[in-house]
């Protein structure tokens, strides 16, 4: 009797294991079908958008960009020039310094000629109080920047400090080492000004990897592919996860997540549901599940949008140590949320909301990583009692690995017709090469810091961020 | 051989599943092989695209030099017309129509006066505007709306009629096409569309027009009046930027039934545009009733009194310095430093709010 429970339980469990992964690659191929369509839709909508036009009208909303500082005295200077090459005409750059133990202040008190200024600051969400105060420059050509130093606080705490200080009626937070191309503003914007239907309540876009590639005047000079397998494992990782994943979930208006490194928000809005969440590290995801959370409780029709221009540039880890802890970070930001609003999973009230977005990112992204590691263990164990069915294991893990690679090609295909930002002569080798072994040069890593991530999260509760050592864009 | 054999002899003695997992591993390998070679000759097809586009750029740009700067006294010259004869022919391919567009748009941008004219004539000679006109009857909006572009570009005047019929398309980039034509070519008077237009007109394409507005000499005849009547909600409020951008007095009467228009967007808006435009009025309408109106709308007032008040708003103000909305409490303490120093001064004494004494210091400062 026992052993036919258990083996009911055995079949069981196989069965699911089953469900699961027919269920995923289900997922997987709609959401690359949708996502085609889309692609293929945005770039016919704005094959032919001047966006000139726009910048230049007096009337386009004021836009601040909210940059957080922590230890960046090696790039602030360079990062900061950037932000202010951009081409929108009515915008500001608000640099918080968050309490950051090196010269960055100093830095960019000499470079920038700042001065202090005595300003009014309506603080509508608590943050850590100020240190050396607010800064603006002297140099009417750095009249849109605005330095905050404070306590430090963490990235939440000096976000909320941007969002206490800005004026503007939007907001683009960013992480202060991205390089925003110069049209960026204006094509975040744009979703918002355009919908009639709808209140856009944030607009996400596309991230891209900026190791090895040339950054002069602030600005990107030339695309290259690097050499580090880890850094072209993340770029192809990238293009997967923006031109496929993300962009379905644009179509279906069930985006969760825009990355914390370029995300415009509605300001009021922001405000409104109490700004960043100091207590989480996937803060950025947080905002953004609140947001819609109190949309749905409203009961007002709203769009999160998503641009799948290559608008901002990046650097991504170049060693395996801050990979780990980077993907830990997402993975513990990933659990802290969904847990933090699992009232909404499930949930008819919230529509889409509670009833696609939020299970699939239960199911796909949060459990993903748990239910390999079990299937993991589980074939270990196979193997160790040797009841394993080589046949069906052989074949099964060969068409996995298929599925993935045919997946990563589909995506190389779709940066191919859409933004081709990887042009130059041998790199498709290369971008195709790193299609069959991105399963094994990253793949293992991203399973192993979602299995520590999960192990922190559950017995960890004092780890917060890891370190991210920057080395700088390469300049011309 | 054999080991094909093999491979086949497992195949059919193994289990359902086992087989159809091999046939599925088989059409991946095929699915792999056929992206890979797609992958390869995309890449090289854009490569090869390229060159050929520069080829070709570079062999009509020549055409096109020829064209305008060559001299004659006759109105178009033997060499002029064996050039029109040869491009005509050319635009018969959408390929090289397309490229020679784009030249012809680049040099227009980039020449003005007697040149410029002649771009725009070429442009009729070798019949393209024939090709964009058809564009207008197509049935895909992105064929219609690059059609519209084209002729906006190329000030073709004469095809109002076939532009207009899209007035109220489906497509909002459609529209916005159409709108841009109107107001560029046909300046203020290109507006009266609003008059027929069903659909709303987003920020994207108020931002837009405005742009175009700017850019004009000649601002009059433009019926901001007849817009703020309109029962497009989103016309309104594009007739309260025109409003305030040229400074239109006359429409205050207007503006003023407006603050009691239904939706709150366009009477915020309105109290707004009455502050730029001074009119006291609105200051004793909305005193009376602020109470009952939206934070947003209070916000709004009381940025306005900043401007518009006098002394004898100092009992009103004096209600409001402790409101609970700071950018209210903050407007009313500066009216309050203006009106009545010593009352405010007193503030001081009499709050142990730190929050509220540091609002009280900073407009002491500046």
């Amino acid at each position: 009797m026992l052993n036919y429970i258990f083996q009911i339980l055995i079949d069981l469990f196989h069965y699911l294991f089953l469900v699961y992964t027919v269920s995923s690659i289900a997922f997987y191929l709609i959401l690359t079908a949708i996502s085609e369509l889309e692609t293929r839709e945005y770039k016919r909508k704005n094959s032919y958008v001047n966006y000139k036009e726009i910048m230049s009208s007096s009337k386009s909303p004021s836009i601040s960009i909210i940059a957080p500082a922590y230890n960046e005295s090696l790039n602030i200077v360079e990062n900061v020039r950037s932000l202010l090459s951009n081409h929108y005409v009515n915008y500001d750059v608000i640099i918080v310094n968050d309490g950051s133990k090196d010269d960055s202040l100093e830095k960019l008190i000499s470079v920038y000629n700042l001065v202090p200024v005595d300003l009014l600051i309506n603080e509508q969400i608590p943050t850590m109080p100020l240190r050396h105060g607010v800064f603006k420059s002297t140099n009417p050509a750095f009249e849109k920047l605005i330095v905050v130093d404070k306590e430090n606080g963490g990235k939440s705490d000096a976000l909320n400090t941007g969002l206490n200080i800005s004026t503007s009626e939007f907001v683009a937070c960013i992480d202060v080492d991205c390089l925003l191309l110069e049209d960026s503003l204006q094509k975040m914007i744009k979703p918002f000004l355009e919908s009639t239907d709808k209140i856009v309540i944030a607009a996400g876009g596309v991230i891209r990897i900026s190791n090895s590639c040339i950054v002069k005047d602030g600005k990107l000079h030339d695309v290259n592919f690097p050499t580090k397998l880890l850094e072209q494992g993340q770029i192809l990782e990238y293009i997967r996860a923006f031109l496929l994943g993300r962009m379905a979930w644009s179509r279906l208006n069930g985006l969760l997540v825009i990355s914390g490194a370029f995300g415009l928000f509605d300001k009021k809005l922001a405000l409104k549901v109490g700004g960043y969440d100091r207590n989480t590290v996937g803060e950025d995801m947080e905002l953004v599940v609140r947001m819609r959370g109190y949309m749905e409780e409203q009961k007002i029709d709203y769009r999160v949008a998503y641009i799948p221009d290559p608008l901002c540039w990046t650097e991504a880890p170049d060693s395996y140590k801050i990979f780990i802890s980077q993907r830990n970070r997402w993975t513990r930001g990933t659990i802290e949320t969904l847990k933090k609003h699992r009232n909404i999973g499930f949930n008819s009230k919230y529509n889409l909301l509670g009833m696609l977005s939020y299970p699939y990112w239960f199911f796909y992204e949060r459990m993903a990583p748990i239910i390999e590691f079990v299937g993991i263990i589980y074939f270990g164990i196979l193997i160790i009692t040797d009841k394993i069915r080589w046949d069906y294991a052989f074949s099964f893990i060969i068409l996995a690995y298929l599925f993935t690679v045919v997946f990563s090609l589909i995506a190389l295909i779709t940066e191919e017709t859409t933004y081709n930002q990887y042009k130059k002569k041998g790199t498709g080798v290369k971008l195709v090469k790193i299609a069959f072994l991105e399963p094994f040069v990253i793949h293992p890593f991203v399973l192993y810091a979602a299995i520590k991530g999960n192990i922190d999260y559950y017995f960890n509760k004092k780890k917060k961020w890891g370190e991210m050592t920057r080395k700088g864009m390469t300049k011309a | 051989m054999s080991i094909y054999h093999d491979l086949i002899d497992y195949l059919k003695e193994s289990p359902l599943i086992i087989q159809i997992l091999w046939i599925m591993t088989g059409l991946f390998i095929i699915i792999i092989i056929f992206l890979i070679f797609r992958l390869r000759s995309l890449r090289k097809g854009l490569r090869s695209k390229g060159r050929t586009i520069a080829l070709y750029e570079k062999k009509y740009e020549a055409y096109l030099l020829n064209y305008l700067y060559s001299e004659s006294d006759e109105e178009i010259s033997a060499s002029q017309k064996v050039i029109i004869s040869q491009l005509k022919k050319s635009t018969k391919d959408p390929f090289i129509r397309k490229i020679l567009l784009s030249l012809l748009v680049k040099l227009k941008q980039e020449v003005s006066g007697e040149i410029s004219d002649s771009v725009q004539r070429l442009y009729f000679q070798i019949g393209l505007v024939d090709y964009a006109v058809a564009r207008l009857y197509h049935k895909k909006w992105y064929v219609i709306a690059k059609g519209i572009r084209e002729l906006n570009q190329f000030q073709v005047k004469a095809a109002h009629d076939d532009v207009m019929m899209h007035i109220n398309h489906p497509r909002r980039e459609v529209r916005k096409e159409m709108q841009l034509y109107m107001v560029n070519l046909f300046h203020a008077e290109g507006l009266n569309f609003l008059a027929q237009l069903e659909m709303q007109l987003s920020e994207w394409d108020q931002i837009q027009l405005l742009r175009v507005l700017q850019q004009l000499e000649n601002q009059e005849n433009l019926n901001i009046k007849s817009w703020l009547k309109s029962n497009n909600h989103s016309i309104v409020c594009f007739a309260l930027k025109l409003a305030e951008i040229y400074s239109d007095i006359e429409s205050i009467d207007e503006i003023l039934k407006l603050l009691h228009h239904i939706e709150q967007r366009i009477r915020v808006e309105s109290i707004r545009v009455l502050s730029v435009l001074n009119a006291v009025q609105a200051k004793y309408i909305l005193k009376a009733d602020i109470e009952s109106r939206s934070t947003e709308e209070q916000i709004a007032f009381f940025a306005m009194m900043e401007n518009l008040f006098d002394v004898s708003d100092e009992s009103f103000i004096s209600a409001y310095v402790d409101h609970p909305v700071f950018e209210i409490k903050v407007s009313a303490l500066k009216i309050l430093k203006v009106i009545n120093r010593a009352k405010f001064d007193a503030l001081k004494t009499e709050s142990t709010d730190p929050h509220f004494l540091r609002i009280i210091t900073f407009i002491e400062k500046n």
